[in-house]
């Protein structure tokens, strides 16, 4: 087999999360690393084209990304998450992610480099990433060395933006709290939209996985003791860790997402204090119906606050 | 001096609603039509219909606004002081006739949505997302299959002893359960009351799931007109539930009396409704994300475009 490069990260799914300690993880160990362009609509018609027609639209933009960078890397960085715990574990698709990518890819013949962990066998993240370096010859010394590092990188870029959030819930503006998984969050043809047409309505946006990671975590035991998912998990930590501090929450889910559509649910009932919206984004061309749901949404608050509809006779 | 008057339409998918009022939110002129999927055309019908009735010797429109799907278009034609969502228009005509409403039931062509009202100021609302079953659309349809007009609907409904069971949770189901009815010789007022009651259940399952009705209850929108419905509404809820014989013209209202109060006015005149309006659907090829940006053009002049993901695809 041809010496591995240049290692492929698709720019979606958890990318988004761990993304930058991927990179800086691959890069100590003398890699150079190439993300796939940010998500557009051509990306998920060919992720489409390729998925069944059941997966989520996360999962079909994540296969445009994969296909983009065919020809562009020697190997390609799956991940096959399963979680640490009982409690904080990721959804089937990612218990999944490398065996998919490699079947349905099986035609372009791509290689995948990939991690393998199950909360059922004890594990830290940390011997995971020794794992991967010795998969790719590294001694443990040298792989330790670049996750230690790169996990440090990670949580500066985390701290960053969380700080820049942080200074935002000083702003006078309202504030809308954005929810849901980051790959659905940040993907700039799905939640990326979303922002965009919140700040032209004259709102500041925060996110839920823009806050201190471990403390949401423990945030979200107190909300529920039983919920399987990590990523939900997160995103409810984040919730309650902010939920005074704005002024409206937005549940964005991208359909079809069992973990959403249990978790989102349990949240609207739970939270009464402040106006909740929940939007579930589909591969839909054209932003009227988003549009006119988040303008409802906003207008909601906006009067709420004033009192009133203004001068009524 | 003339008096102020405002003019609120507002454009759904079937039909266009058109209401002109003065300072003290009475109607001064008013007119209900479809849409038929031409809504520049529908909305000069609708001008010409409110010119005749309005009094111009005594009243000039010094602002206007529009509501809908097809709000932007319309807005943009008419050049309108705001153009807003459904749900703040319906929110603002409602608690402006009933200030005391809570709960805003409202069943339209193809959508269907809830508003809860606190202090009249709405607080919460839902809307159909991925399904249009049980709106009015689906009623027609069912009609059209019973050989029935649908204004009619109500009526019958209210003669059966009872309901036919009707799968209440999607369009598909629903219908082969009336073939199946049909077929076993079931009374066709029995259907008829048996459809009321399916939209009035698929309504409360899907779109108000989880949302706390209170009353009063007001019911609008083209299928509060269907006294089927409402009987069906007011049976599964247990409450009285409003249906205000302006329900069908509440959006024009509510859009009509934010005009109002808003500060701006503007000069508008109902010579629009005699000028040549075009839109085009241009798609940009300026990045891989192909937006679909509409361009309104007046007489030939590009007026307004939208629809651009980004600023590459702004049309100047």
């Amino acid at each position: 087999m041809d010496k591995i490069q240049t290692i492929g990260i698709p720019r979606g799914l958890m990318a988004y999360r761990d993304g930058v300690l991927w990179k800086n993880f691959f890069e100590q160990l003398g890699y150079s690393c190439v993300f796939s362009s940010k998500s557009d609509r051509k990306m998920l018609e060919e992720g489409t084209a390729k998925a069944i027609d059941e997966a989520c639209l996360p999962f079909k933009m994540y296969l445009g990304h994969v296909a983009e960078l065919l020809g562009k890397c020697d190997a390609l960085f799956v991940p096959r998450m399963g979680g640490y715990k009982t409690t904080e574990k990721m959804c089937t698709r990612y218990e999944a992610l490398p065996d998919l990518i490699r079947n349905i890819f099986r035609d372009e013949g791509i290689r995948v480099l990939t991690v393998s962990y199950d909360w059922y066998t004890k594990t830290t993240e940390e011997k995971v990433y020794i794992e991967l370096g010795g998969n790719l010859g590294k001694t443990k010394k040298e792989s330790k060395k670049a996750y230690t590092y790169a996990k440090k990188q990670q949580e500066n870029w985390l701290k960053t933006r969380n700080k820049k959030q942080t200074q935002l819930l000083e702003s006078k503006k309202i504030k809308v709290l954005l929810a849901g998984h980051p790959y659905v969050l940040h993907d700039a043809y799905m939640g990326g939209e979303l922002a965009t047409l919140l700040n032209k309505m004259g709102t500041d946006v925060l996110y839920t996985d823009y806050v201190d990671r471990s403390d949401a975590l423990k945030k979200s035991y107190d909300f529920s003791k039983v919920m399987p998912w990590l990523i939900n998990r997160e995103m409810t930590g984040g919730i309650m860790m902010l939920r005074k501090k704005v002024d409206g929450i937005i549940l964005v889910s991208a359909y079809p997402c069992g973990p959403d559509s249990l978790v989102n649910d349990m949240l609207i009932r739970k939270i009464r204090s402040i106006p909740v919206l929940n939007l579930t984004l589909d591969a839909q061309s054209g932003t009227a119906g988003v549009e006119t749901r988040l303008e409802s949404f906003i207008d909601i608050i906006r009067y709420q606050k004033a009192g009133g509809y203004g001068t009524k006779n | 001096m003339k008096e102020k008057a405002y003019l609120g339409i507002d454009i759904g998918s079937i039909s266009t609603k058109g209401v002109i009022i003065n300072e003290k939110n009475e109607f001064l002129a008013e007119c209900y039509l479809w849409t038929e999927g031409n809504p520049v055309k529908a909305t000069k019908d609708v001008l010409h219909a409110l010119k005749e009735q309005f009094d111009e010797e005594h009243y000039r429109v010094v602002a206007s606004g529009t509501t809908g799907s097809a709000r932007k278009l319309i807005g943009s034609m008419i050049g309108a002081q705001v153009v807003k969502n459904e749900i703040t228009a319906h929110a603002v005509g409602t608690t402006t006739i009933h200030p005391d409403v809570r709960t805003i039931l409202e069943i339209g062509g193809q959508d269907s949505k809830i508003i809860c009202v606190e202090n009249g100021v709405a607080v919460d609302y839902a809307m159909n997302t991925l399904c249009a079953a049980g709106t009015g659309a689906f009623l027609s349809s069912q009609a059209h299959r019973l050989g029935v007009e649908v204004e009619e609907f109500g009526e019958i409904a209210l003669k059966a002893e009872k309901a036919a069971p009707i799968a209440a949770r999607c369009t598909v189901f629903a219908e082969s359960d009336l073939v199946h009815k049909l077929q076993v010789g079931c009374p066709k007022e029995e259907i008829i009351a048996g459809l009321c009651k399916a939209v009035a259940g698929n309504y409360l399952n899907n779109v108000a799931k989880g949302k706390k009705i209170i009353s009063p209850v007001v019911f609008q929108g083209g299928v509060s007109k269907n006294a089927g419905v409402v009987r069906m509404f007011e049976e599964e809820l247990g409450m009285p539930v409003i249906v205000d014989e302006n329900g069908h013209l509440m959006g024009a209202f509510g859009i009509a009396v934010l005009a109002k109060e808003q500060q701006s006015e503007g000069n508008f005149s109902f010579d629009v409704a005699d000028m040549e309006f075009k839109t085009r659907e241009v798609t940009c090829g300026k990045c891989a994300n192909h937006c679909e940006i509409i361009c309104v053009y007046r007489e030939g002049r590009l007026i307004d475009s939208w629809g651009n993901r980004c600023d590459n695809g702004a049309v100047k």
